[in-house]
């Protein structure tokens, strides 16, 4: 999921510091389950806005913000209170931000929270990065562990110099993805092939901004 | 003789380092080059160490040409991506330098620019590899290089790594990779030492042990509880606590020594690299100490 956490809320008190209504969305997906865009959210930015002598003309917890079509329907039954509005603060990931965007070209939108990265719950509010969304999976070969994403420096072929007992340079609290990543493939009994392969230079223009997919076929007139 | 005819020659080859300094003023550091010219097979040249931002390394390596010292080019992959590295490597050959050590690099969470863009396009094993393609007159992509560089390349490599195995994983892919010597992270247990050597001299690489001069027991702490890969044992810092405040520099230069000497005399290793860290006017009193001048 998204990993998302509140901004500091002077930032953007100064965003909306010329506007008086608001329209608050939040999402029930990511940003509910971080706990900056679910019902109790909303209701708690509600207040505080109010208590900021603003107003909010109406709220809304979307089913998944980043799904522009389905936000638009949900939104709907929402006309009166989106018209009526000085401008929309969204309460989920960038991604939900400029959906609302993409749906309201002639409001302002502002976004709540800081979207941080692709992450795995591992319990609850604790959320640990895993993935890099580099484009090109080398989880075949690393015994499922992600060293551009688990290793500060990405490396592709071992330790570096700075893994300590087996942590890491940059802190005590990160365990050295290559070791973690050489441990697992001992475990498996594939110590020999993760020795034997030196990965060549990652092609990066798999993660070559902005990205598009379509996975939807044309159908034949 | 080169320093790579004399590390093909089994001559023991020795080298220092000289950290550039920040700053245009390089008074000082040419005061130190003229203190080891004449004395030392190559000098390192670092690459920004430590993530400290200071004057480039190839312009350093330059300068130590100038004042007749053999530079290697320390060349991290922190702070460039593959055209950038590449790149420079062809500007650092058609300057004459001839040697280069192929680092990963510290990580910039370590320096004085912490909110730096740690770059790491490629690592050392894949900047080995680019050295040895631009060798043979190719770049990273494949393409034809209107000459081909003449590089000695290097790495290096942490004997005392806890743990030790995936540092050797890395070891043996640096020389798969075309590396021709390695220059080790500080060494102060010199069986230890020996265990490692046993390993490595089943490749065909020149290895040099890595020394930092112990000022005090207290440094000797400092490194065994903050630096990765390095451990000093027990005896020497008992060793360095008894010789009392005063001493405890000139017995750390004794304890370099004596280390280099035993090295050289049981033939355990190829050479020896003294990383002096500010104490570049204390190298030629130390070679003296181990018999090497």
């Amino acid at each position: 999921m998204i990993i998302t956490k509140k901004r500091d809320f002077k930032e953007l008190m100064e965003n909306i510091k010329n506007y008086k209504s608001f329209f608050l969305l939040g999402c029930s997906e990511c940003a509910t389950l971080c706990g900056t865009g679910g019902e109790p959210e909303l209701k708690a930015m509600k207040e505080t806005l109010e208590a900021e002598g603003k107003s909010v003309t109406g709220t809304f917890v979307a089913k998944t913000g980043c799904q522009v079509l389905g936000t638009k329907v949900e939104l709907k039954p929402f006309k009166e209170a989106l018209d009526k509005t000085d401008c929309i603060i969204v309460m989920s990931c960038g991604a939900g931000t400029q959906s609302a965007v993409e749906l309201y070209e002639d409001k302002p939108v502002f976004p709540a929270n800081d979207s941080l990265f692709l992450g795995n719950m591992t319990r609850l509010q604790f959320f640990d990065e895993r993935c890099s969304l580099c484009g090109k999976c080398i989880l075949d070969k690393t015994g499922g562990i992600c060293p551009i994403t688990a290793c500060p420096k990405g490396l592709l072929n071992g330790p570096c110099g700075g893994c300590k007992d087996g942590h890491c340079e940059i802190s005590p609290d990160i365990k050295c993805a290559w070791v973690r990543i050489y441990e697992r493939m001992k475990k498996l009994d594939r110590l020999q092939e993760l020795c034997e392969v030196t990965l060549e230079a990652k092609d990066w223009s798999a993660s070559q901004k902005p990205r598009t997919l379509v996975t939807r076929e044309e159908k034949k007139k | 003789m080169s320093f790579r005819e004399i590390l093909n020659s089994g001559k023991f080859a020795v080298t220092a380092e000289v950290g550039p300094p920040k700053g245009t003023d390089i008074k000082e550091m040419i005061h130190h080059m003229e203190l080891l010219k004449g004395k030392l097979d190559a000098v390192n040249v670092t690459d920004n160490q430590s993530a400290v931002m200071r004057i480039c390394s190839i312009a350093v390596c330059k300068i130590a040409m100038e004042h007749g010292l053999e530079p290697i080019l320390q060349m991290t992959c922190r702070d460039r991506n593959r055209i950038g590295l590449q790149s420079d490597l062809l500007g650092a050959n058609i300057l004459g330098i001839k040697n280069v050590l192929c680092m990963t690099g510290d990580h910039v969470s370590a320096g004085d620019h912490k909110g730096a863009k740690p770059v790491y396009d490629i690592e050392s094993v894949q900047l080995l590899n680019a050295v040895d393609g631009l060798n043979k007159g190719k770049d990273m992509s494949g393409n034809d290089l209107k000459g081909a560089t003449d590089f000695f390349q290097g790495a290096v490599v942490t004997p005392e790594a806890n743990p030790i195995e995936p540092q050797l994983m890395k070891f043996e892919k640096k020389v798969r990779a075309g590396a021709n010597f390695f220059q080790t992270q500080a060494i102060y247990d010199i069986e230890k030492f020996k265990e490692f050597m046993k390993h490595a001299r089943k490749f065909p690489v020149k290895i040099l042990a890595g020394f930092v001069v112990l000022k005090s027991a207290g440094m000797a702490n400092f490194l065994n509880n903050n630096v990765p890969g390095i451990r000093v044992p027990q005896t020497l810092i008992d060793e360095l606590k008894a010789a009392g405040k005063e001493k405890a520099l000139d017995t750390g230069m004794n304890i370099t020594a004596r280390h280099i000497k035993q090295l050289r005399d049981e033939k355990i290793c190829d050479g020896v690299h003294i990383m002096a860290i500010g104490m570049e006017d204390k190298v030629p009193m130390i070679m003296e100490k181990a018999g090497l001048i």
